[in-house]
């Protein structure tokens, strides 16, 4: 296998320490309140000091929502079991290879020799550590002193990396489409678009759980829901530059357009990101070891 | 001495419904600190007036930090006050019971002071409601409990 940036690194390197943990019999809107509170998409459910029993998501939630379960429904009604685990001393490209085989978005780190969780691990925290290396990195185009024009490292730029595929609706459409649509994807949102096929809006599983939260009907249109301005980028910007615009906005994803006033052509989320494996080029495999002793 | 939680809870307290704006509570902690008496957790009441969860500077606090902080030591072009904004103007889809803690460590009239004490060192928490029949009848300072325990020293 070749070498990446992240060879050599390991999840306790990216993991986040910071696991919140629900009892089984706690509600899935005590569940909702904790994912808003800490701005994660799963919480691991577990009794005090056992073994974890599964996890929660914000999939899970919609799909709560969709069937008809009330927000009082103990969450143990709803969790996947049993969660997914790797070591804090594993290999975040055995980590990766893991969450790709099994199609899931985060792992469980377990502390060395022991069954006690001592972290998450997912796409965003990756793509976190990447670009403390990108930015770091006197190759990092943020960093860089020549002018870019003469710089002669391959940069990844965002229509390379970007996923094509855009799910959308119109303004008119009902939230019980968006989440019909959601949950027969991979997507985490959904772009809301006019008759021109221009951006006006989007909505997250996050809206959809606060949706649920407040009361709101399956039945309002899209457009009384939805998020704006739509975030985005466009196709020729480098990775960096889109990666330190998710993470400084707090952003999940950018929808891509070629160029001004077009309509979008994909979208990059932290994950496609994460899957890269590198940041906007590859010089930090050598400067990384700069970085780490610092 | 006073002994129980009713000798020396306040019972001059502010509740807020969890439907409530966060602007709301916004409003109470600024008009607290205007007023001298600056607080720093509000009770969330139910429509019942059954103790629902707690809002706190913290919770609040917490919703303003970014996602991916542990980088941003690296990086120096930030304007912090772009990242208010941004929160500020997400802060208005949100409700008080959204980012409220909803499970609160919560006191009875009749309890000991030094129970109390031990609650909020174990537990790190530096108020305590005191709840009766459910609902709200006060709340404990660790800086009351100070004051009172610390006065014969």
């Amino acid at each position: 296998m070749g070498k990446d940036t992240l060879t050599g690194l390991k999840v306790s390197h990216a993991m986040r320490k910071q696991v919140i943990v629900l009892e089984p019999g706690d509600t899935i809107d005590c569940c909702i309140q904790y994912l808003i509170k800490y701005k994660i998409n799963a919480l691991l459910i577990g009794n005090d000091g056992e073994t974890p029993l599964g996890v929660v998501s914000k999939s899970d939630i919609m799909g709560a929502w969709y069937a008809g379960l009330p927000l009082s429904t103990p969450i143990e009604m709803i969790m996947n079991s049993p969660p997914l685990f790797c070591g804090s001393d594993d290999t975040l490209d055995s980590a990766l290879d893991t969450m790709k085989t099994n199609n899931i978005y985060r792992l469980y780190a377990l502390e060395k020799n022991s069954n006690s969780v001592v972290g998450a691990l997912a796409y965003p925290d990756i793509v976190g550590l990447l670009y403390h290396y990108c930015s770091q990195c006197d190759q990092g185009i943020f960093n860089k002193t020549k002018e870019i024009s003469n710089d002669r490292i391959k940069r990844y730029k965002v229509h390379e990396i970007m996923t094509k595929k855009v799910e959308s609706c119109k303004e008119d459409a009902s939230l019980e489409s968006v989440v019909e649509i959601l949950s027969g994807s991979r997507f985490g949102a959904i772009l809301v678009s006019d008759d021109q096929n221009y951006p006006k809006g989007v909505i997250s599983k996050t809206d959809i759980t606060l949706c649920f939260r407040h009361g709101q009907d399956l039945s309002v249109p899209a457009g009384t829901i939805m998020s704006t301005p739509v975030a985005s980028c466009f196709e020729k910007d480098p990775v960096e530059s889109a990666i330190k615009t998710m993470i400084l906005k707090d952003l999940h994803r950018l929808f891509v357009i070629p160029k001004e006033n077009k309509s979008v052509s994909g979208v990059l989320s932290l994950t496609d990101a994460a899957r890269l494996r590198s940041g906007s080029c590859h010089a930090c495999i050598t400067s990384r070891i700069r970085v780490d002793k610092s | 001495m006073k002994t129980i939680a009713k000798d020396v809870m306040k019972t001059n307290f502010k509740t807020l419904s969890p439907d409530s704006p966060i602007s709301e509570a916004l409003d109470i902690f600024k008009r607290s600190k205007k007023d001298g008496k600056t607080i720093f957790g509000i009770m969330v009441t139910d429509q019942d007036g059954a103790i629902a969860g707690m809002i706190s500077m913290y919770d609040i606090l917490l919703f303003l930090l970014p996602k991916h902080v542990k980088i941003w030591g690296n990086i120096s072009d930030i304007e912090i006050e772009g990242i208010i904004d941004r929160t500020a103007d997400k802060l208005k889809n949100f409700l008080v019971g959204d980012i409220m803690t909803p499970k609160v460590i919560s006191v009875t009239p009749d309890t000991h002071l030094m129970m109390i004490l031990d609650i909020m060192i174990k537990k790190h928490v530096r108020r305590l409601p005191v709840v009766s029949s459910g609902k709200p009848v006060g709340m404990v300072y660790i800086s009351d409990l100070f004051n009172h325990l610390l006065e014969r020293v």
